[in-house]
């Protein structure tokens, strides 16, 4: 991080069209975060269901493989969501953010969640994994999304 | 007691000021209620996904909106008591927000819709399971624009004043 290709690259993104209109209206900037809550409502929130599922918690009466590969198209409109909104907001004031410790921490934790989601998890959500797995699994992932969150709402206070 | 002076009283408690002035409670507080929308808006959002017949087609209404119903209420419980104590925080600020009274006014319809659906669609599954209705469907479609509703108006109440 800091190297000047980058750094550049954050200036040129605050210049950028999309981050004008971003900066714009007084309303742009909430209505944008207002999808970016309801997309992890579809992400997140699909994904927990799966969670307290490998956990044992709930909805017992589909198995997680059943009810991943249910939600599977809803988790991705949700990341969908937030891959547009996300970004979005990061180049409205994009050198603010990047130094910003708790958009560091939400980066880093976003990271190592989606790469479990799309590789551990996945394996161990469609494969008949041994109940030890799948609580592991389930436990983790809620820990790692509610880290996301968390270090989300914190870059308004750090 | 005035409702000014109410305001006044509340700001002046120690869970108030606590809340209001530390550095952590607040942030915490508003990660807790923003991670309970994630949890319970995406619970609301499959129910009603089911009964408008878009996701989880395969598997019984009553399979869905039943085991879903109790996770919901958690998640209920959860958003309202962070939201009690963030609105205890700052009463003044959000008496004079309007987007706090769109949201409070919202909050209400969902009380509304609640009585209204409750008993002939979400408590009688059974009979979903049959036919969908289109009564289900308008119930689903007013409150996924009731919890939009609810969030958007939610987030632009730290934008007024």
């Amino acid at each position: 991080m800091g190297s000047v290709p980058l750094a550049s690259f954050f200036e040129w993104l605050t210049t950028s069209p999309w981050a004008k209109a971003m900066n714009g209206p007084e309303w742009a900037f909430p209505v944008v975060q207002s999808l970016h809550f309801i997309g992890f409502a579809f992400s997140i929130g699909t994904i927990a269901i799966v969670d307290l599922r490998l956990l044992g918690w709930g909805m017992r009466r589909q198995s997680a493989a059943e009810l991943a590969a249910d939600l599977d198209p809803w988790t991705w409109a949700g990341f969908a969501i937030m891959l547009i909104t996300g970004p979005l907001m990061f180049s409205a004031d994009a050198v603010q953010y990047h130094h910003n410790p708790s958009f560091q921490f939400k980066m880093v934790c976003l990271l190592v969640a989606l790469l479990f989601h799309f590789t551990i998890y996945r394996k161990i959500t469609r494969s008949d994994a041994s109940p030890f797995a799948a609580k592991f699994a389930g436990g983790l992932s809620l820990v790692l999304w509610t880290a996301v969150v968390a270090g989300g709402r914190m870059i308004a206070f750090v | 007691m005035s409702i000014p002076s109410a305001l006044d009283w509340i700001e002046s408690t120690d869970l108030s000021t606590a809340i209001r002035e530390g550095a952590l409670p607040y942030p915490i507080i508003g990660g807790i209620h923003l991670f309970a929308i994630a949890l319970f808006g995406g619970m609301v959002l499959v129910t009603d996904l089911r009964l408008l017949g878009w996701a989880m087609r395969r598997r019984k209404v009553s399979d869905i909106v039943g085991q879903l119903q109790m996770w919901k209420w958690v998640g209920f419980v959860v958003v309202v008591s962070t939201g009690l104590l963030l609105a205890w925080a700052e009463p003044i600020k959000l008496y004079r927000s309007p987007a706090f009274w769109v949201k409070m006014a919202l909050l209400a319809l969902v009380g509304v819709h609640a009585l209204v659906f409750r008993a002939r669609v979400y408590g009688n599954t059974a009979r979903l399971d049959l036919a969908e209705t289109t009564e289900a469907k308008l119930a689903a479609s007013l409150s996924l624009l009731l919890w939009t509703g609810l969030i958007v108006s939610g987030r632009l109440i730290a934008y007024d004043a």
